[in-house]
């Protein structure tokens, strides 16, 4: 959370400076998008009330998250080695949400594994041919045959 | 030959359904009205179609959610709605308030109705009145110091209280609460003095002494409330009914309807359906499709205008 | 007392029945397992096993049921412990120290205690059940929109103590999740806010992919570069189970959490998931070393799961001795039974002496049912740890999108899901807490609707919060506990530098 004190820098951007201010962002945004709601009043709040609310606290917040984030890490010396491989997961991941529905549960899933374990881990291909249709079948067996959940199906019927 | 097996798979297709589980998506919380009738239905067609038939509750915004979900889902006949009559009022609240629409009526298909029970309206035991003329003439004393609950603003335990305080020109507070339980629930614990409900929901805490039934929204007596008079008989004429009804979205093909219905006509001959309605004191009120629709149509028309002359409840007071 | 004896004498004897002992077995083995998964909790066990029971006697189907219910209870710790991945909402407190034992090679006793602490609780909510269930259930209808507000702001105020971080960012992150909260269909006017024209969001984001997105996928992606989890080889029977030390620890967590879940699980509602966070509040606020919670507390597992445990049972008192529908779960049970033609009520324990004694009866038998179930398996659990890194993530992950998508078969929950675990892997990098998200994303909806709700009843008048002495206490009660929080950042200048060099609130 804290980090050791570095010397101070002069005029170098803080970490908590910018989450601070970017969540004071959002409760502009917020604020911005709840102008379509009625605010009614103290006495009967309408739908906007609240979220007028919540959004000045948030930006309130946001605001002195910014301003005692004076000595925290340095923006510049925060480290995203591992970011590369995040957003890698992520991009995956969302590009199997898309096709769960088009190509069916099994399809997707086997392929999302052997995408992981294959392409990002590079682990052995019958290992992971084994691991991503054996899971994709049992657990479409577990939830779709057992649990009755309607997975998705591809067009082709499995 | 690629064509000629395409087309021989899309009839095959057409043929075989159900292939696959059919949703039956109930547009209130767990416990409601909705859900009572669903659960035998769901299960008895079930056993006619040889699939299963998944129940899915979609609460929200008195069951907004659950009817824009159906309205705009796939019309393969896989996604139903366990419709209440709720489903309505929603899109005339919607014109009301100049609103993007969530839904329009024209959006389903109607299948079946499956039951029609009028409401009854039940008072808190600590309220000093024993039949209606009491209770009016107590809120008329107390204009806009008595509270009701309800499933949700318009819901369908909504419409029939404002029905009749517009009848009888009284003013309540309105506490719009997720669904008829908890409306109950509210009612139960005496946080608001009256709220109405379908007679499977009350009837326990009727028979024990909690809640004080006092007058049905039906034509005729309830035959589970023979002590509990009507409005007409009171002079009153509001009539109103939480019905329960299957849809489908509009633009299902006609075979698929067909077989839905045909499978909800052999459904409420189920002898299990028939004892399960039973025993939640829900008579069953079967209607195929064309007479359906009429009914629909005239109980949409009359809520329609109970929600002109209602307004905007946010601008009142 | 004879009375209650005798009744639940009958009780065991329809309870310890072979056939019914097994549906007991079968149900908290199930409950157990789907509560393990990622997103399908106890409401989504139960709703899936409900048709099943249409076709068994009423006692059966409640016994099974019920255990479907505690055993996902349980269920959701396993992998909030193991691998950050809370179950259900319930246990999205247990993540914070659980995994952190988990991390210093503490996984066993973790597990361990988190099946002792609800079998406490379990066991302990039943007496509560048997001895006060008709005076409690009047009492829980006392709860009105007032009562409920008043209990949610609360649990607002508990945040104050649920992270050691900086204040500003803690609260900014309530705000957040109450903000989250705030999207879908108004319940009071049919407005639908923030919804993007997204249908589905119209009936708001649920707890489920955000817990999951935020808990689970965030520590995924944190250590995505990591090879493997460090973890003990092979830990001993001896190292699996909690130490004399840590057990006179976790006594207290445990009574405390016993004590509040079960007064929460009674209030009609779905407050209880609350339960875990105030047992984690009151835990760190209460404790000589608050500084440890977050860094692996055994205290900071044990209260929360106890507490989750107790208000499971505590929601049985309304259904049972009232009918009422309280909570999503209960309402499926009332269902359940009804369908036999039996209705729960005041009049039940009068006409089926033998469906409620056994009901009660079988609670205890499930509750041991659990304990024995569970802590052999810790073993087994935590050596599922020892799967290899490479191969553990991408099933995590594919469980994850499982799971969600079960939860209402909506893409959609997919994509909050993921969209929150990538919001939830920016944020920790900046130093948030996510803890306070889940807990404002929880209270914002019920919060909101139930002060409307007031108001609407006192037509506009604050003063309903006055004039009702449960909700006044309880506000009461919060606000003393505002001030003491606030005394730190007030008087600050003194603990200054201890504060900031360790990162956490004083200790009082």
């Amino acid at each position: 959370m804290t980090q050791p004190s570095d010397p101070p820098a002069k005029r170098q951007l803080r970490s908590d400076q910018v989450s601070g201010l970017m969540l004071a962002a959002l409760a502009l945004y917020v604020w911005w998008m709840n102008r379509a709601y009625p605010i009614g009043t103290l006495a009967e709040p309408g739908p906007g009330y609240v979220p007028l609310l919540l959004a000045i606290f948030m930006g309130v917040m946001g605001v002195l998250v910014a301003l005692g984030g004076g000595k925290s890490e340095p923006l510049a010396a925060m480290e995203w080695t591992e970011a590369k491989r995040a957003f890698a997961l992520l991009v995956a991941c969302g590009v199997a949400a898309f096709a769960l529905e088009r190509l069916g549960y099994r399809i997707t899933m086997a392929a999302l594994l052997i995408f992981f374990l294959g392409v990002m881990e590079r682990r052995k291909p019958m290992m992971v041919a084994a691991v991503g249709i054996g899971f994709a079948l049992i657990t479409y067996y577990l939830f779709a045959t057992l649990l009755r959940v309607p997975l998705p199906v591809s067009p082709w019927g499995f | 030959m690629a064509a000629l097996l395409a087309s021989v798979c899309v009839a095959q297709a057409q043929e075989a359904f159900p292939t696959r589980a059919i949703t039956l998506i109930v547009p209130f919380p767990p416990g409601g009205v909705a859900e009572i009738t669903g659960r035998p239905t769901a299960m008895a067609i079930e056993k006619i179609l040889k699939q299963p038939m998944a129940l899915v509750n979609r609460p929200g915004a008195g069951g907004a959610v659950g009817n824009a979900a159906v309205a705009n889902a796939k019309p393969d006949g896989y996604t139903l709605l366990m419709a209440l009559s709720s489903i309505s009022v929603i899109p005339a609240a919607d014109e009301l308030f100049n609103r993007k629409p969530a839904y329009s009526i024209d959006q389903f298909a109607p299948i079946a109705l499956i039951s029609a029970d009028p409401t009854i309206l039940v008072s808190h035991p600590s309220l000093p009145v024993r039949n209606l003329k009491e209770l009016v003439s107590l809120a008329r004393a107390k204009q806009g110091q008595m509270s009701f609950s309800s499933s949700g603003i318009y819901g369908a335990l909504h419409m029939p209280m404002e029905m009749f305080l517009h009848h009888y020109k009284l003013k309540m507070r309105h506490v719009p609460t997720t669904g008829g339980g908890p409306a109950l629930t509210t009612l139960l614990g005496g946080h608001v003095e009256m709220t109405t409900g379908g007679p499977a929901a009350i009837t326990t805490h009727v028979k024990s002494g909690k809640l004080r039934a006092h007058v049905s929204w039906g034509a005729k007596r309830h035959e589970n409330y023979p002590d509990v008079p009507t409005f007409k008989e009171q002079g009153a004429d509001i009539e109103y009914y939480i019905w329960t009804g299957l849809m489908a979205p509009r633009g299902t093909p006609e075979p698929v309807m067909k077989v839905l219905r045909d499978a909800t006509r052999r459904a409420v001959e189920d002898t299990d359906f028939k004892t399960a309605m039973a025993r939640v004191n829900s008579p069953v009120n079967y209607m195929d499709a064309p007479e359906f629709a009429k009914y629909w149509d005239a109980d949409a028309k009359r809520l329609a205008a109970v929600v002109k002359v209602v307004g905007k409840v946010d601008d009142k007071k | 007392m004879v009375e209650t004896l005798n009744s639940l004498l009958l009780g065991f004897s329809v309870a310890l029945q072979p056939q019914i002992l097994m549906y007991a077995f079968i149900g908290c083995l199930i409950g157990t397992l789907v509560g393990m998964l990622p997103g399908v909790g106890p409401l989504a066990g139960i709703s899936m096993l409900l048709p099943a029971t249409f076709g068994l006697n009423p006692i059966i189907a409640i016994v099974l049921l019920s255990g479907v219910y505690y055993g996902a209870m349980y269920g959701g710790s396993t992998t909030s412990i193991l691998i950050r991945l809370p179950g259900e909402a319930a246990s999205v407190m247990t993540c914070v120290d659980g995994y952190a034992m988990t991390q210093q090679g503490r996984a066993g006793p973790a597990l361990a205690i988190a099946a002792i602490g609800s079998f406490v609780a379990g066991t302990l909510g039943v007496l509560g059940l048997m001895l006060l269930a008709p005076t409690l259930a009047t009492f829980a209808l006392r709860f009105g929109p007032p009562e409920y507000t008043a209990l949610l702001l609360m649990g607002l105020l508990v945040l104050a103590y649920m992270t050691g971080g900086s204040i500003p960012k803690t609260l900014a992150m309530a705000g957040f999740g109450l903000l989250l909260g705030m999207i879908g269909i108004d319940a009071m006017s049919g407005y639908t806010r923030f919804s993007f024209e997204v249908i589905e969001l119209a009936d708001g984001i649920g707890i489920v992919p955000v817990a999951v997105g935020l808990f689970g996928i965030s520590e995924i992606l944190m250590t995505a570069s990591q090879q493997t989890l460090k973890l003990p080889k092979n830990p001993s029977m001896r190292e699996l189970m909690p130490s004399r030390a840590e057990l006179k620890q976790s006594i207290g967590p445990i009574a405390r959490g016993s004590a509040v879940g079960f007064l929460i699980g009674i209030i009609p509602g779905s407050a209880h998931i609350i339960s875990s966070f105030i047992s984690y509040g009151i835990e760190r606020r209460i404790s000589k070393t608050p500084e440890r919670f977050g860094h692996g507390a055994i205290e900071g597992v044990a209260g929360p799961e106890s507490a989750n445990n107790a208000a499971a049972t505590g929601a049985f008192i309304p259904m049972m001795a009232l009918g009422i529908p309280t909570s999503p779960v209960t309402a499926v049970m009332i269902a359940a039974i009804m369908v036999h033609g039996i209705a729960p009520g005041p009049m039940l324990i009068a006409q089926q002496p033998e469906l409620f004694w056994g009901f009660v009866a079988s609670m205890y038998v499930g509750n041991v049912v659990l304990l024995i179930l569970n802590l052999p398996l810790v073993g087994l659990f935590v050596s599922l740890l020892r799967i290899p890194y490479a191969y553990l993530y991408p099933c995590i992950l594919a469980f994850c999108i499982l799971g969600c998508y079960s939860v209402s078969n909506s893409v959609v929950d997919v994509w909050i899901m993921l969209a929150m675990g990538g919001i939830g892997y920016t944020l920790r990098k900046f130093g948030f807490d996510l803890a306070p998200v889940a807990l404002g994303l929880v209270l914002a909806p019920m919060l909101e609707l139930s002060l409307r709700q007031s108001l609407a009843m006192s037509a506009g008048n604050y003063a309903i919060f006055i004039e009702r002495p449960i909700a006044v206490t309880m506000l009461g009660v919060g606000l003393l506990m505002l001030l003491v929080s606030l005394k730190p950042l007030l008087f600050k200048s003194k603990q200054k530098d201890w504060r900031s060099t360790v990162g956490l609130d004083e200790p009082s």
